[in-house]
């Protein structure tokens, strides 16, 4: 009988109706209706702009002259200019330290809150995880900046309650890239918690059930079974985190201004003074291409390296 | 590339092509900043625009209280007044520029040294030379009541681009309260650097108060104190011309004897001996506890803390009097005094006025509603509440600061006539000079090494003399 059960022929599909030719084509029309307005918009409002960039980057540019055709000189200089090399050094260490920890800490909180029976209290755990990320990073910035202040800052008076001296968060070279660093995990992490939260909830529970009844304790069930099953979850993650972070601006624009010295210029920030500070737009324009090249190169290592970490069911 | 045989293609050709091209900058990779699309407009036909730093709201009041007086001149003119919003004037003139790129410039803007002889470089204000010389027998009473050093400050190669409406120069203010607890007597108008300090020691005894901070930025910062050593962070000296205007509107005041065409910025001198110095000094004075790590641009929050009584010595300017009036300080609780002298007794100062644009349609009229806003009348309706000091030596009075204070409120002007004055170092490439300043200050503050800040300073500025040549 069970051998009976296990070769049962399925069964048979039902033929879809035939259609005539003109409802196909209508139907696919509609198709490319519907799509339509999303490939105008990513069409305008992405890739123009990037060919626009792209090709002002070929230009000497003030905005206010007129454009003057220099060929590759802007990426020559590029290649020399020392504070630009230093903004991406600067903005691929931020943004690893922020995406380890953002995957980290989401992965943690997300494990946490799972294993709250209530759903009421798992509820609560994830608007409130959720929440910094609804507020405006400008807005979280220009906040963080006055609890972070040397001189009168919130964090400070409470250090100095226990003995601390004052700790300079945003006016030293270590403290100030902490400081952003803390400030963009404490606001991004609820993305990623969210993120792990919803595959952890998914997960199958016959193979946690069989590993719990082989005796799987809650560590080894976490690293021998969560971990590989949400694996593209936590790729994912780390992806779409790493690209976020490898355009951060406005934690450092707003609370340091890229300082101490040049210490907290990320990338973007030094797109923004070249172009819009210096007004040198074609120079900007170069940087943001090499920046984009950069971001698909590591994209690109990520998704090679994922063949070989990341599971799929 | 030889600009001459470089292909050359038009602002608004490459817009059209490229699909906005500067918009791709900003989805390339700035996401999130783009500061086009600001929808201000421009003006049309019927409609005169003004922009205005500061928020919107205070755009529309300022705009409700002067469009009778627009309307005295032409009635069918509305009167449009845009806000531009900016940590400083860096942040205001780079907006300014960016919506002059996105096809909407003002008829005129409120433009302060640091954005003059940007403007006037690239063509985009037109020399008020001949409106100056036309009207000159109507304009004979604003010159008499405006210090030559403010105009002076507001010319280019030998002409004038603005009419100076307000400035400020970077001037001491102290907070009586905190002096009179540290038992320091109030600075007297000579003081030096050495009283500065033995003032600053007595006070940082007193518990939760800084003797003195300070925000990194151009005007009143630890320019000041570079100013005070004669030092500078580029080649100081003076355009030739300007005769037209000394010979008729200032003939035979003292005051404008040797005045020229305006101020040259030369080569930088970031990292000479003086400018090491000055930043050195601030560097010590951390040390020693007088002052704590400066916040970078802006200066909101250095009131703010000046006026909890958490400061006891800060720079500004006349416009301090209404800020800290504004923030809870009553009069008598804080006073002002001029710069403290090091080497020399020399201050910085920064000066405002309208530009009119090359590109607005209504130049003449705008030349009208210029001359409206240097209206002693006027003053108070751009500028409620002792908000900055008025170009006009006749609106510095006992009167206006009774109010808000401070006692020694002539100070203000006198700075333009007791003391040496010279304008904030304000080149073309000021927007470069800027960013390098705000960078390499917390550099130095951070790291206690003047010398190596400032030497990247200089290679900073040379690099973008060197981009703009």
């Amino acid at each position: 009988m069970t051998t009976q059960l296990a070769v049962r022929p399925r069964a048979r599909a039902a033929a879809p109706p035939k259609r005539s030719k003109k409802a196909r084509r209508g139907e696919a029309v509609f198709g490319y209706a519907m799509i339509a307005l999303s490939v105008v918009f990513v069409g305008v409002f992405t890739f123009l702009p990037i060919l626009a960039s792209l090709g002002l980057s070929f230009f000497s540019w003030d905005i206010l002259s007129r454009p003057k055709f220099v060929g590759l000189q802007n990426y020559g200089r590029l290649l020399h200019d020392g504070p630009v090399l230093h903004s991406f050094v600067t903005t691929i260490v931020l943004a690893i330290v922020i995406v380890v920890l953002q995957i980290v800490i989401g992965l943690g909180l997300a494990v946490l809150v799972q294993q709250r029976r209530h759903k009421a209290t798992q509820t609560v755990f994830r608007t409130v995880f959720y929440l910094p990320l609804l507020a405006s990073t400008a807005s979280v910035a220009i906040f963080m900046g006055y609890l972070f202040d040397q001189k009168f800052g919130v964090i400070n008076y409470y250090l100095g309650l226990v003995g601390s001296g004052d700790v300079p968060w945003l006016t030293s070279s270590f403290g100030a890239s902490v400081t952003i660093v803390l400030v963009t995990v404490w606001q991004q992490v609820g993305f990623t918690f969210v993120l792990i939260s919803a595959a952890l909830t998914s997960l199958p529970r016959d193979i946690l059930e069989a590993a719990a009844v082989d005796g799987a304790g809650p560590i080894r069930t976490l690293a021998r079974i969560k971990l590989p099953l949400i694996s593209p979850t936590l790729f994912f993650a780390t992806v779409v985190g790493l690209i976020n972070a490898m355009q951060l601006f406005d934690q450092p624009f707003i609370m340091t201004k890229g300082g101490p010295g040049s210490a907290t210029t990320t990338t973007v920030m030094v797109i923004y003074q070249s172009a819009f500070n210096n007004l040198q737009f074609g120079y900007g324009s170069a940087i943001s291409i090499v920046l984009l090249l950069l971001i698909l190169l590591v994209t690109g290592i990520q998704f090679a390296a994922s063949r070989k970490v990341v599971f799929y069911q | 590339m030889d600009s001459s045989i470089a292909p050359q293609i038009s602002r608004r050709d490459l817009f059209r092509v490229g699909g906005v091209g500067a918009a791709g900058l900003s989805l390339a990779a700035l996401t999130g900043c783009s500061v086009f699309g600001s929808g201000s407009g421009g003006s049309s036909a019927t409609t005169f625009t003004i922009a205005y730093f500061g928020d919107q709201k205070s755009a529309t009041a300022l705009q409700k209280r002067l469009a009778p007086k627009i309307r005295s001149i032409d009635k069918s003119i509305t009167l449009s007044i845009n806000a531009v919003n900016g940590t400083d004037w860096n942040d205001f003139f780079s907006k300014i520029l960016t919506q002059i790129a996105a096809g909407s410039p003002p008829d005129i803007v409120g433009v302060p040294t640091e954005g003059l002889q940007l403007l006037a470089e690239k063509g985009l204000a037109i020399p008020l030379d001949d409106y100056v010389t036309k009207d000159m027998s109507k304009l004979k009473s604003y010159f008499a009541d405006v210090h030559p050093s403010l105009v002076e400050a507001m010319m280019y190669k030998g002409h004038l681009y603005e009419l100076p409406v307000d400035f400020n120069a970077g001037n001491m203010f102290f907070d009586t309260t905190l002096f009179q607890r540290a038992g320091v007597a109030a600075p007297a108008p000579d003081w030096t650097f050495d009283d500065f300090e033995a003032a600053g020691r007595k006070i940082a005894t007193l518990p939760n108060v800084n003797a003195f901070d300070w925000v990194v930025r151009l005007w009143g910062s630890w320019t000041s104190f570079m100013y005070a050593n004669g030092g500078n962070l580029l080649e100081e000296g003076k355009y030739a011309g300007g005769d037209w205007l000394w010979n008729t509107a200032y003939a035979g005041d003292s005051a404008a004897k040797g005045r020229q065409g305006g101020w040259k910025w030369g080569q930088p001198t970031a990292n000479s001996a003086a400018v090491v110095e000055s930043l050195e000094y601030m560097i010590e004075l951390k040390k020693a506890g007088l002052s704590p790590s400066p916040d970078v641009g802006g200066g909101g929050t250095l009131q703010g803390l000046f006026s909890a009584n958490r400061i006891g010595m800060a720079i500004g300017g006349g416009f301090w009097a209404g800020g800290l009036h504004d923030a809870g300080m009553k009069n008598g609780s804080f006073d002002v005094q001029y710069f403290p002298t090091g080497k020399v007794q020399r201050q910085l100062l920064g000066t405002g006025g309208y530009a009119i644009f090359k590109s607005s349609k209504k130049k003449d009229l705008a030349w009208e509603i210029v001359k409206l806003l240097i209206e002693p009348e006027s003053f108070d309706i751009i500028y409620p509440g002792n908000t900055t000091t008025s170009a006009r030596r006749s609106l510095s009075t006992a009167a206006r600061y009774k109010t808000t204070g401070p006692e020694h409120w002539q100070t203000f002007y006198d700075s333009l006539s007791d003391v040496d004055v010279a304008p904030i170092p304000a080149p073309p490439i000021y927007n470069a000079l800027a960013t390098s300043l705000n960078q390499r200050t917390t550099q130095a503050i951070s790291t206690g090494n003047a010398k190596s800040a400032l030497d990247g300073m200089q290679r900073d500025l040379e690099s973008a003399l060197a981009s703009k040549s």
